[in-house]
């Protein structure tokens, strides 16, 4: 079998790869394969299921490629762009990607539609700036888990993990100690 | 530190052999994305953005400098393209920044556990490696550098949305975190398509590294979770890590069966794939992510007592096709490679074996 990316060398590589609950398998070269990476969302970037697709299907509007764009009966009023970058709610639909902080903003309405369908919330309920976090009550769970798993391995005479739990434990008591990882 | 120190073949620090279950897991990754409030993403600024983007954390960089954050930069256009690809290899640069050419750089620290990415998909990515299952104290090392630099750069925040992102996968905590984990029984046994299906029912992405047919290539396995928004770091946190326990207690189960139903033919395959590693002319990468899994997993049973984990992560990183290359000197053909490669885990397997003999008593007596 030939790669499925450049068509040309014989495909070695297996990736496999899970898309909304569907798995996939793509077989590469090695070549290709290489600029594979487990962060590199670009190389899944055609058969990924396009946001602009996910979010057609979801609200049964057409789907717009390159190609026919020029053909969509509507051009994009001029305040549906955005003041910084330019780019519209559909420029943003194409590519899958926003263009500038400042998309946030402009498109604030629309974007909590594309979220819900990707993310599990459409706030943010994480880290903020200048704000403290709770990351040392994280690490004082951690600990008491690690304890539980310390217990059992002691319990079923796991004595090298045992061990191993035990310095993780104070690894975590030192990071506890050292106290306000977090704090600026 | 000048580029050569981050070229060299020896596995890097976050691949020590330490931390919790470090037989089954390899590695912690955590990478956190962030972006300058009033510049356009890099998917569209200009090259005048992106030089004053670099600039402004290369100098963020340099006011928070002390013992603990200590960085070397290097800008990627001016490496040269087999150095790029053996940073890549290394996980010390994505292969997107690897082709980037306006303004893109990084900053490593000699350990080579963090990595600062500027200009790939966002203008920061903040990336902390750890050997083994340590995925509160890594988030803990990344967001503790976060906050320092967030002293002295505009992030884009918004409350609603969090750190915003150039992709909307992102955006939220902007925290992908990833544990690499080798699952040779649960592959073998044929497991490891539900646990595949489980996960991507909670939200988490699998992925084999590389693979061959539908085996993944030395049954190494990326697990990360694909919520960004709507859950706490912490929340997010939480959950991988329940999942890579519990894989790992499946797997350690799945282990156990084998031996007990099968202990003379794995011992046979081991020692085969040993042999292999040892005394082979040609080694496709395949082959030798194959027996490098089962080598790893007999020294993990018992069976395997001559050989130290340390090399078997050292060879996992030395037989990709950059690093053999490197080791070459020169850019090779695929059959070349395979020669090559055959000739580099010859002697990492050999001469290992005696050094590790001549101080193996230090080295164990910690
Ligand atoms: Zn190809
Ligand atoms: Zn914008």
């Amino acid at each position: 079998m030939n790669c499925e990316h450049c068509k040309e060398r014989l495909a070695t590589v297996t990736v496999t790869q899970v898309v909304n609950g569907q798995k996939s398998e793509k077989h590469y070269c090695e070549v290709c394969a290489q600029s594979f990476h487990p962060f590199n969302l670009d190389f899944h970037k055609e058969e990924q299921i396009p946001i602009h697709q996910l979010v057609s299907n979801l609200f049964g509007l057409p789907v717009w490629n390159s190609g026919a764009q020029e053909k969509a009966p509507s051009t994009p009023k001029k305040s549906d762009q955005c003041p910084t970058c330019g780019f519209t709610f559909r420029k943003f639909l194409n590519e899958g990607k926003l263009g500038c902080p400042q998309c946030y903003e402009t498109f604030g309405k629309q974007l909590p539609l594309v979220l819900s369908k990707i993310q599990a919330g459409t706030t943010h309920s994480g880290k903020a700036p200048g704000k403290p976090n709770h990351h040392n009550e994280w690490i004082k769970k951690q600990i008491d888990s690690t304890r539980e798993q310390l217990q059992l391995a002691i319990h079923e005479e796991r004595f090298e993990d045992a061990a191993e739990l035990r310095d993780e434990i104070r690894e975590l008591e030192r990071k506890l100690e050292r106290g306000g990882v977090d704090a600026p | 530190m000048n580029l050569e120190h981050f070229l060299k073949g020896e596995a890097p620090g976050w691949m020590d052999v330490k931390g919790l279950d470090a037989d089954i897991v390899l590695s912690t990754r955590i990478r956190l994305a962030r972006n300058l409030d009033g510049y356009r993403f890099p998917l569209s600024f200009t090259e005048n953005e992106a030089h004053q983007i670099d600039v402004m954390i290369k100098e963020a960089l340099q006011s928070i400098q002390n013992d603990e954050h200590r960085f070397s930069h290097f800008t990627v256009k001016e490496m040269p393209a087999l150095q790029r690809q053996v940073l890549v290899e290394k996980h010390l640069i994505s292969p997107l920044l690897a082709k980037k050419e306006k303004s893109a750089s990084v900053h490593l620290s000699n350990d080579e556990t963090i990595s600062i990415m500027v200009n790939e998909e966002d203008h920061l990515r903040i990336q902390c490696l750890a050997p083994g299952l340590q995925l509160a104290e890594t988030y803990a090392d990344a967001s503790k550098l976060d906050s320092k630099l967030e002293e002295h750069l505009p992030y884009a925040f918004n409350e609603s949305f969090g750190y915003l992102t150039s992709c909307p996968t992102n955006v939220g905590t902007g925290l992908r975190a990833s544990v690499m984990m080798h699952l040779p029984a649960l592959t073998m046994s044929k497991q490891i398509k539900v646990v595949t299906q489980m996960l991507a029912r909670l939200g988490m992405v699998v992925r084999g590294i590389y693979g061959e047919g539908s085996e993944n290539l030395g049954n190494i396995y990326q697990i990360s979770n694909q919520i960004t928004l709507g859950k706490s770091e912490e929340e997010i946190l939480k959950d991988l890590q329940e999942v890579a326990l519990q894989i790992i207690k499946n797997e350690r189960g799945a282990r156990e069966a084998l031996l007990k139903n099968s202990r003379i033919i794995l011992e046979d395959r081991f020692n085969r794939s040993l042999g292999n590693l040892k005394y082979a002319r040609i080694m496709t990468s395949e082959e030798a992510a194959a027996c490098l899994s089962n080598v790893r997993l007999g020294v993990d049973m018992g069976i395997i007592k001559e050989v130290h984990l340390n090399v078997l992560n050292e060879c996992m990183i030395l037989i990709q096709q950059g690093f053999v290359q490197q080791y070459a000197g020169t850019t090779l053909q695929a059959g070349e490679r395979d020669m090559y490669r055959a000739k580099l885990l010859r002697e990492k397997l050999n001469l290992n074996n005696q050094m590790i003999k001549e101080k193996g008593e230090e080295r164990y007596d910690v």
